[in-house]
């Protein structure tokens, strides 16, 4: 899950995301230039240390906005060096702790894969919750992880396609008829899990009512789909490829892509409306050499003006309420966390698909190849 | 005269120690290859059997992973898709590299450009590739596009993200595969037998009927093998450029891994190295195989 949304990682994930290299640099808006940014100037004694820390993110751009949003400061205000790696990922995190050679002291990933792997056994330690910002909300805390970025699996389509028409909600993704071509949908690649919930709402069931999900009836409207979807993604470059060279009219994408489209000119938008809003989270590996420094990060990283920082510098939302004071009204709009947009979000639901991805996922394939 | 006679002074220990030193020699080439065979063990053979052992010991003790994979539908279905497009793939391969190997055989001084344009590709990774066949096979891509122009289609049709799209990049990546090995027995063809059967009457067609493709079958078998199994094992451009529908094993595989259920993903890639493995060895036993290992390490 997560793990895919880097928009450039090592690997085959990497190049997937080479594509989308030269439309990564626009992430950084120059509008916001740095010196507008709000600054972190001292931190509680308790978050100071020595030594350093290994984060686990998705390098590339992410990794940029992070450097700036927080290694920086982090490194400045606390005394602990950063070491940043690029592709975090679940199965890493499995190998690493099952053969005593753990290499990260966080790492970026999700309450999805985070619990998946911790209901198989110990891979996690517990986080620290005395040192972290009150600001955090109860909804981002977990045992073994804290979520730190909020971002949105959203619809997207070109807006030179239906004639003015705008399409909102899967109803209308479903339709085409009123919204004619062809369609991109995530199916399960990185660790991630079908889009369900798209497929319900679709029938009709409504945001407040999709868990638990009814996995038979999410099959049957996908039936009425299935011939229009030419491709099932798997990783985030290739939605946005496929709006860009007009092999669809309309797709499933991760929020954060999508400013580097517009930003490149090709005429596509987002539809906000019943988009699955997710998370991404710390986790502390088991055994990790600098967990207490680890654990330092993960409390600077979650304050208030970190995470607006974050938001400066990437289109993805803050998990301290305390942010968005931070964040003026026109980068409001882009972000999945302001209000106005995440009141039309459903909270996507990471528990459900931990309980029950073992017998989905099977069922999920059967029905693409039958 | 005395230097003849006397024997030279480290004949005399030589001679001596003439059963250890040849014992030592015979042992040579096993010396040479050691290093990377330990490396390779250590670093390569070990951690797949560790991999492996998990489709037959997680959580316990069991072969209840392989009998599951009788009743399992995506299995049969993804093995099924695996199989049937690299025979496809080889096949095209064959048709359209048995040619070029003969034409790069043939040519004289065009023969290294000829090989610089075969082996091109092998310099390319597989990713950039297949992001070259996107934006060839596109609604609005050039053969499209090209394809209108020539007034033989009206409106763009889906090429991209299809099977055939598949099989396309696919036999763009394997031809070398094909050609190298075909174009080793092509030259290995004594070129007076050839000139022995034009002598002789036959006409050129004959020729390569009777003489040359007989002599080349060996390239044949080794390049048909080897793009065969070779395709089997692809992952990133049915991901890439294939049809909704296109899963291979190893994109079953990796998506297994990555959903943490690795006990299945080791059956399944258990099930795969066994397949390969199988082909190999049941190739070798056919007439004129056997020899195509031995053509193609010339």
């Amino acid at each position: 899950m997560g793990k895919n949304r880097s928009h450039l990682h090592l690997g085959r994930r990497t190049a997937l995301g080479l594509v989308g290299a030269g439309l990564a640099a626009p992430f950084i808006r120059p509008s916001l230039a740095q010196q507008a940014w709000p600054e972190q100037t001292s931190i509680p004694d308790i978050l100071k240390g020595s030594g350093e820390v290994r984060i686990a993110g998705y390098g590339g751009s992410m990794q940029e906005a992070q450097t700036k949003a927080y290694y920086e400061s982090f490194e400045k205000l606390s005394g602990i060096k950063v070491r940043p790696f690029p592709d975090a990922n679940g199965p890493k995190v499995k190998a690493m702790v099952e053969t005593g050679n753990v290499e990260w002291d966080v790492a970026q990933l999700s309450r999805g894969s985070i619990m998946n792997l911790q209901k198989t056994g110990d891979y996690f330690e517990k986080i620290d919750y005395s040192i972290v910002d009150d600001g955090v909300g109860q909804e981002y805390r977990f045992e073994y992880g804290l979520e730190m970025l909020l971002w949105a699996q959203v619809l997207a389509y070109r807006t030179d396609a239906f004639k003015g028409a705008v399409p909102s909600g899967w109803a209308d993704f479903w339709d085409t008829k009123k919204f004619p071509g062809d369609r991109a949908m995530f199916g399960t690649g990185g660790g991630g899990w079908p889009e369900m919930e798209m497929a319900l709402m679709a029938a009709g069931v409504p945001a407040d009512k999709l868990y638990p999900l009814d996995v038979d009836k999410a099959l049957a409207s996908y039936n009425k789909i299935k011939k229009d979807v030419v491709k099932w993604w798997e990783t985030g470059a290739v939605p946005i490829q496929l709006l860009t060279d007009r092999e669809v009219t309309m797709t499933t994408v991760w929020n954060g892509r999508m400013a580097a489209l517009q930003a490149a000119g090709v005429p596509a938008a987002i539809s906000w409306n019943q988009g699955l809003l997710k998370r991404d989270a710390w986790g502390i590996p088991k055994g990790a050499k600098n967990k207490v420094n680890a654990m330092k990060f993960v409390a600077f990283s979650t304050m208030a003006i970190p995470q607006a920082r974050v938001a400066l510098a990437i289109p993805y939302g803050s998990v301290n309420t305390k942010s968005d004071e931070y964040i003026p009204a026109a980068r409001q709009e882009v972000l999945p966390s302001a209000p106005a947009i995440k009141k039309q979000l459903v909270t996507y639901n990471y528990d459900w698909w931990i309980d029950n991805r073992e017998a989905v996922i099977p069922k999920f394939n059967k029905w693409l190849l039958s | 005269m005395s230097e003849i006679v006397q024997p030279s002074p480290i004949a005399v220990p030589l001679g001596a120690v003439r059963p250890l030193l040849l014992n030592w020699r015979r042992h040579v080439p096993l010396l040479l290859v050691a290093p990377l065979l330990i490396y390779m063990l250590v670093l390569y053979a070990l951690p797949v059997l560790a991999m492996l052992l998990r489709s037959l010991n997680d959580p316990n003790w069991t072969l209840s992973h392989y009998a599951a994979l009788f009743e399992d539908v995506v299995f049969a279905k993804t093995f099924w898709i695996t199989f049937n497009t690299s025979i496809t793939v080889t096949l095209g391969c064959l048709i359209l590299g048995y040619p070029v190997a003969l034409g790069l055989v043939r040519a004289k001084t065009m023969a290294p450009l000829i090989l610089v344009i075969i082996l091109l590709p092998f310099w390319t990774s597989v990713l950039v590739r297949s992001y070259a066949w996107m934006v060839l096979l596109g609604r609005h891509g050039l053969v499209n596009e090209g394809l209108i122009a020539l007034g033989m289609i009206d409106r763009p049709i889906r090429i991209l993200n299809t099977t055939l799209a598949t099989q396309i990049a696919m036999i763009h990546i394997l031809l070398p595969y094909m050609i190298l090995p075909i174009a080793n027995a092509l030259r290995q063809i004594d070129p007076s037998l050839i000139r022995a059967a034009s002598g002789l009457g036959a006409t050129p067609f004959m020729t390569f009927r009777q003489v040359i493709l007989p002599l080349s079958m060996s390239g044949v078998a080794a390049g048909t093998l080897l793009t065969f199994v070779l395709a089997l094992g692809f992952y990133i451009t049915p991901a890439m450029v294939g049809g909704p529908r296109d899963i291979t094993l190893s994109m079953l595989i990796a998506q297994q891994v990555d959903q943490l259920n690795w006990a299945y993903a080791a059956t399944l890639s258990a099930v795969l190295l066994a397949t390969a493995l199988a082909i190999l060895a049941a190739a070798r036993h056919l007439p004129g195989v056997g020899n195509a290992f031995k053509t193609s390490m010339r």
